[in-house]
């Protein structure tokens, strides 16, 4: 007997599933769908562009549509190209492993000014997201709201010359934008008290590499917790590290609690710290890195409320999800691989314990996607990004949709 | 000859890795290939090369599925007298400063154990060019040799 899957979204938590499912039953006939025409989401978008061992995942995910047969689904929308209850109706299991990619927001006053950013979308636009918009002018003075690993990415990408983006697949629009940015002077404030941020303490260890950059750190607090004191220790050896012209300033136990600025422009960012007394920070760009949340389209916020077992990541009889669309905006990549294991072995035994229901039809019920882009056609993009790498860079990516459809429906044969 | 081979995984890189060389050594060997975490310090055999492949993580430490396996390795104290093994790193030189600490610290601490190590322990950089089973390879080749000498039987 062999089930059908679907998972929907063909990021880290998609493939992961999709080779665990595959490893202990070679048999099912599993599909990631993807929005874009393009696969392992926040590996190619989310992770750093110059963290290309990070981005060494993508070798095992080669695999499991090279080796173990899942099948890719690119450029269909669940909600929009294909219902939900269609999807359902066509495979035994579907899983929800579409990720989180919407920024939250702080929730005040000022937060629409020019000059006023959000993490993610400034991400996707660095590393060439097909849907970001265009990279704004940051001016001198950027002030990053946020103490995650994704903020600390900001800040190094921001604070890096050119040279050291080398080996990165930063695209060539996006370096020249770091390379005229003019930005003299970044702040990081954390609301937390630094012994409760949030990044990994070699985040923070890995900005002593870079040349260009002057490090202060202002006010961390002390603790005895092992966790805690690993990221005081890092943040201790970064202080005072540097003599270059770029001012890199950590500061934490601040709630932010106004932005301002005459005529619609950003001017400064007020902050409350743990006395009650105002901080006010001038600055030309306010960058919020506070963590994602659901993108429209999927209810995840319904589904993942009346789920049987959100712990197992069951959402309904056969309906399931994994990653940070079970979990929420935590944890990394090897998190999100152990959570598809442990939903590919219950999906495993769902199947086992229902063993008398027929076999569903799979992908063969959407005959619609003929014109979908498959996994030949992705690896004509991935072809032509390498091989059209600068010097100094693994890739160049292709950024418009339409460019990478041309690419990739070239010549498409439906593969079932 | 009779190889054990494991491998210490965060991300499955390094499982990925085990597999292609047990693939590789296969035709010409008796291969076993298992997770360090199903893997327990009394399982060792002197008859056997026990050869290991682990990256590191975090800060360089041991990746999660080589921890449970280095705690029973502390708390057990086993006597390796007469146990062989090889072990190949997975690191990033992007964290120079800890790199390959995690295949490191393993050998340090087999060692520590009375086991002998065969042939160089390497370690494959993800941020460099090559692949890692192109590293892995000829490597693996080479301890077997060697390990064919010390361990004296080939199965």
């Amino acid at each position: 007997m062999s089930r059908a899957v679907a998972i929907v979204g063909s990021g880290p938590s998609g493939c992961y599933l999709a080779q665990a499912l595959l490893k202990a039953a070679p048999d099912l006939r599993v599909d990631l769908i993807d929005r874009l025409p393009v696969p392992y989401g926040l590996v190619r978008y989310g992770v750093a562009a110059d963290h290309q061992g990070t981005k060494g995942v993508i070798r095992q995910f080669e695999r499991v549509f090279e080796r173990q047969g899942a099948g890719f689904v690119g450029n269909v929308t669940i909600g929009e190209d294909v219902s939900l209850d269609a999807l359902r109706e066509a495979y035994d299991a579907v899983v929800l492993a579409a990720g989180l990619s919407a920024d939250r927001t702080l929730g005040i006053a000022g937060e629409d000014l020019q000059g006023v950013h959000r993490a993610g979308q400034l991400t996707r636009a660095l590393y060439e997201h097909p849907d970001a918009a265009p990279l704004p002018e940051l001016g001198s003075r950027v002030v990053i709201m946020g103490n995650g690993n994704v903020a600390i990415d900001i800040l190094r990408l921001l604070a890096k010359t050119p040279e050291e983006l080398a080996g990165s697949d930063l695209g060539a629009a996006p370096s020249d934008w770091l390379t005229r940015s003019g930005i003299e002077e970044i702040e990081i404030v954390g609301r937390s008290p630094a012994s409760a941020a949030k990044f990994d303490p070699v985040m923070i260890k890995e900005l002593v590499k870079l040349e260009g950059i002057n490090i202060r750190v202002l006010g961390a607090d002390r603790s005895d917790d092992p966790e805690a004191a690993k990221k005081l220790a890092a943040l201790e050896a970064i202080n005072g590290h540097g003599c270059g012209a770029r001012r890199i300033t950590f500061r934490f136990g601040l709630t932010p609690i106004e932005l301002s600025g005459p005529d619609d422009h950003l001017k400064e960012a007020r902050f409350l710290d743990g006395q009650g007394n105002t901080v006010i920070l001038p600055c030309s760009a306010f960058i919020t890195a506070i963590g994602f949340g659901a993108e429209v389209g999927l209810p995840r916020d319904l589904l993942i409320g009346e789920a049987v077992d959100r712990e197992a990541g069951v959402l309904a009889p056969g309906l399931y999800a994994t990653g940070w669309f079970r979990r929420g905006p935590q944890g990394t990549i090897p998190d999100n691989r152990a959570d598809a294991q442990r939903l590919a072995s219950h999906i495993l035994a769902d199947f086992e314990g229902a063993a008398a229901l027929p076999e569903k039809p799979g992908r063969q019920a959407f005959p619609d996607w003929a014109g979908a882009v498959g996994y030949h056609g992705w690896k004509r993009i991935d072809v032509a990004e390498i091989s059209n790498a600068p010097e100094n860079r693994c890739r160049a990516k292709i950024a418009s949709r339409d460019a990478m459809l041309a690419l990739a429906l070239q010549k498409e044969e439906v593969s079932q | 000859m009779n190889i054990m081979l494991l491998y210490g995984t965060e991300t499955g890189n390094a499982e990925m890795l085990a597999e292609d060389i047990m693939s590789e050594l296969e035709g010409d060997h008796e291969v076993e290939c298992r997770n360090l975490s199903d893997f327990s310090p009394d399982e060792f055999d002197a008859g056997r090369l026990h050869m290991i492949i682990c990256s590191s993580y975090g800060d360089g430490e041991l990746p999660a599925s080589a921890q449970p396996f280095a705690e029973a390795l502390k708390t057990a104290a086993p006597d390796l007298k007469g146990i062989h093994f090889g072990i190949f790193g997975l690191g990033d030189r992007e964290y120079e400063e800890t790199f390959g600490f995690g295949s490191g610290t393993l050998a340090e601490l087999l060692i520590a154990h009375g086991a002998v190590q065969v042939g160089e322990r390497i370690t494959h950089d993800a941020s460099g060019s090559d692949m890692a089973e192109d590293v892995a390879f000829p490597w693996a080749s080479q301890i077997v040799t060697l390990a064919e000498e010390k361990i004296g039987e080939v199965a």
